[in-house]
């Protein structure tokens, strides 16, 4: 290691790209268990938290030190040819020929994966991934820094043990020049940290409609007053069951005044809507299930839809997302890795989740929110931090067990007549239009000497009480109906509910869409905000 | 050189092992808490566990009816009137399991001849003994309770033992009502005796079992 010291700032970008590839390494990681989750087995190494800030700050600053280091390489190289040097770097007299051809080799690998991380890190951040697999290879990528960590900054120690590191850490005379192209950089990382919350939003004019414009909500939306409302189309990922996870979601809104209007499409295969149904085994009643006891059941559940609006536009669900097994020290671990929702300034992002079996038949979505951080409730298996349910008066569905269990469960309630689920026994010949909710009041409490049910019988799990929510919880009004591979949902709600746990809807409300395809949690999603835009007039 | 590739694989291994190490395992119920669950044998069930039949206050050592919608003489949803055999108003709440309406005194007699939980001896509770269940720090809409232990808890007035107490405003030509607590807002309030309210009986004889 015989060579001329490196320049301040070589060093400089050295070393931050060292710290910034690993944080993003860390929190992208930590992304993926979303939708790989063997990759849990990292978690004890991997932060937890709201990570997105960290991981876009790593990339803005990632994209400034790759182009401050072609102004470096281009700049030195000019100098090179006015000293009349060699323009290309001389091969280190102690260095034997196979190291050298292997770093040089090494160098291209990282010039080809950092250019290929920035790009497909720019792709997702601004939701453009319908050509190419993006999310797919910004991991690949990703697999390919760490392979470079370990080629490169190992093979350089274990060559050279410390005399590497006092290279890459030990800067040569200090330049006041230089200390300009330090402050340049960290002038420029901060302003794309700033960027951060002034991110691009896309834009979607509310049409302005006469109060005695007659909207029904019955997922058909085929007004008159439709047909030339304003639409956006977001291409929402990383979804279970989607074809390669992703589905394009279109939006159109209107307002009267009063009550605004949505409707929303978007492609899903299949109407899934056996949600969690109860098959009778030798051992008794099981609920059927892939993935429920961990609360990601992906298998047997309903399709659904969640729409959150907030007041700010922050990137990442407007700050609500947090990743990891735990988050937050002093609340529960969830079960299954992935993470909460829930905001840390004590302010409210409205949520509403339509449910095609639970509520659809409601002709409701459930009225919820994202929150603080819940306090514990010790004694339920399932904690979901600020992911809460507004307030309601009465009405409910309820799950058709005296109590989850994993094996076998005790159903609350069986048929006063079996023709109530003779519907259901014929298996891959179900009526597609057959409802897999029953009614509370066509069955009665169980008991063991009343249940003459053959083993292999199958009955729904979803039992309506009433047949709505009443209440705070019972504000958006929606149906969904499916039809050649698309759901066609109507959402409406007054403008401003007055709810501490909602938010109002005016012009700049911006908000985030998810579709989930008979899945609990693994939902689509995407990174830039829809910013409404309602004017006065039509 | 090989010193330094065992350094090298040295840290890789630390990392990896520690990973290894602290594997991602959900799924530890909470221990040392204030509630806990007594199945209708009297047995004490784990927090997750279930279903239950009554709960076992720590601080207070009282054990408490735990409400159901199973449709018997325990679902949350029925209502009595406050009635002690001779005091108050009989049957004027509403149930299933009588032939006649329901008062309080109906549900005491028929959960002693149950044993609930293995004991006779069930009570209205004292003002301060229901009082003690009062809790909000519930989530949005729901009665001032912790409804992870007392499911079914309705947002509504439940009666306690104490009697003989002056009704004011539009009731206070009846003279005297019971005292109920108010699961809205957690609150007391002294009522005629003939209002349908809700109960939850307690017992003060129940000696914790060992974990089963």
């Amino acid at each position: 290691m015989a060579r001329p010291q490196q320049s301040l700032s070589w060093i400089f970008l050295h070393t931050s790209a060292i710290f910034i590839i690993i944080l993003n390494l860390l929190t992208g990681f930590r992304f993926a268990i979303l939708t790989k989750p063997d990759l849990l087995w990292f978690n004890a190494i991997l932060p937890q938290g709201n990570l997105h800030q960290w991981h876009f700050i790593g990339g803005c600053a990632l994209t400034i030190i790759v182009i401050a280091y072609l102004t470096l390489q281009m700049s030195e190289q000019a100098k090179s040819k006015q000293q009349q040097t060699a323009a290309k770097p001389a091969k280190p007299p102690s260095a034997p020929r196979f190291s050298f051809t292997f770093h040089k080799a090494l160098t291209w690998y990282v010039y080809v994966i950092t250019i290929s991380a920035i790009v497909t890190g720019w792709l997702i951040f601004y939701d453009q991934q319908h050509l190419i697999p993006v999310d797919d290879l910004h991991f690949i990528v990703a697999i390919g820094f760490i392979s470079y960590l370990l080629l490169h900054g190992g093979s350089y120690f274990i060559e050279y043990g410390m005399a590497a590191i006092k290279r890459i850490a030990l800067p040569g005379p200090l330049t006041s020049l230089q200390l300009l192209f330090i402050a340049g950089i960290l002038v420029l990382t901060f302003i794309g940290w700033r960027a951060w919350l002034y991110q691009p939003m896309i834009p979607l004019q509310v049409k302005q409609i006469p109060i005695n414009h007659f909207i029904q909500i019955d997922g058909h939306a085929n007004e008159a007053a439709w047909q030339d409302a304003p639409s956006v189309t977001v291409l929402t990922h990383g979804g279970a069951n989607f074809d390669k996870g992703k589905t394009p979601v279109m939006i159109r809104a209107m307002q009267n005044g009063v009550e605004a209007y949505f409707h929303i499409t978007w492609q899903d295969a299949t109407r899934s809507i056996k949600h969690l149904p109860l098959v009778k085994t030798q051992q008794g009643w099981k609920i059927r299930q892939n993935g429920f006891h961990q609360f990601d059941e992906q298998t047997f559940y309903e399709d659904k839809f969640a729409v959150m609006l907030s007041q700010q536009c922050g990137s990442a669900a407007d700050g609500s997302i947090h990743l990891g097994t735990k988050p937050i020290s002093s609340k529960p671990s969830n079960w299954h890795g992935k993470g909460y929702h829930y905001t840390e300034d004590n302010s409210i992002k409205d949520l509403w989740h339509w449910k095609a079996v639970r509520t659809n038949d409601m002709l409701l979505a459930d009225d919820n929110f994202f929150g603080p951080p819940a306090t514990t409730a010790t004694g339920q298996r399932r904690y979901t931090a600020g992911y809460v349910a507004d307030g309601k008066e009465s009405g409910a569905y309820v799950m058709n067990w005296l109590w989850y269990k994993q094996d076998i469960i005790t159903p609350k309630r069986i048929p006063k007549d079996p023709k109530y689920i003779a519907e259901y026994q014929i298996e891959n010949a179900i009526p597609k239009t057959l409802p897999w909710v029953i009614s509370w009041f066509d069955y009665e409490p169980y008991q063991l000497e009343k249940d003459h049910y053959p083993l292999g019988t199958i009955m729904p799990s979803v039992m309506y009480r009433s047949n709505r929510f009443e209440g705070d919880r019972a504000d958006v009004r929606a149906r969904g109906e499916w039809k050649n591979g698309v759901w066609s949902l109507e959402l409406s709600r007054r403008l401003d509910t007055k709810s501490k746990n909602d938010v109002a809807i005016e012009d700049g409300t911006c908000l985030w869409v998810s579709a989930f395809d008979q899945s609990q949690i693994a939902h689509t999603r995407h990174h830039q905000a829809i910013k409404l835009t309602i004017s006065e007039s039509p | 050189m090989i010193k330094r590739l065992l350094i090298v694989i040295g840290i890789v291994g630390v990392l990896l092992g520690y990973a290894a190490l602290n594997p991602f395992a959900p799924g530890t119920p909470p221990t040392n808490i204030r509630w806990i669950k007594i199945d209708n044998q009297g047995n004490q069930l784990k927090a997750w566990d279930g279903p239950w039949a009554c709960v076992y206050d720590k601080s207070t050592k009282l054990l408490w009816e735990v409400k159901t919608d199973m449709e018997t003489i325990h679902d949350g949803y029925w209502s009595y009137s406050w009635f002690n055999g001779d005091l108050g108003a009989a049957n004027k709440g509403d149930c299933y399991f009588e032939e006649e309406r329901c008062d309080t005194n109906d549900l005491i007699r028929r959960t002693n001849q149950q044993l609930l939980c293995g004991l006779d001896q069930w009570r209205l509770p004292s003002e301060k003994e229901l009082m003690s269940l009062v809790y909000h720090k519930g989530k949005p809409g729901d009665p001032t309770i912790a409804k992870d232990y007392f499911p079914q808890t309705k947002r509504g007035d439940y009666w306690t033992s104490a009697s003989q107490q002056p009704l004011k405003g539009a009731f206070k030509h009846l003279g005297t009502g019971a005292t109920a607590i108010n699961f809205i807002r957690g609150t007391k309030a002294n009522i005629p005796y003939r209002n349908a309210a809700f109960v939850r009986l307690v017992h003060s004889g129940f000696e914790l079992p060992v974990t089963r």
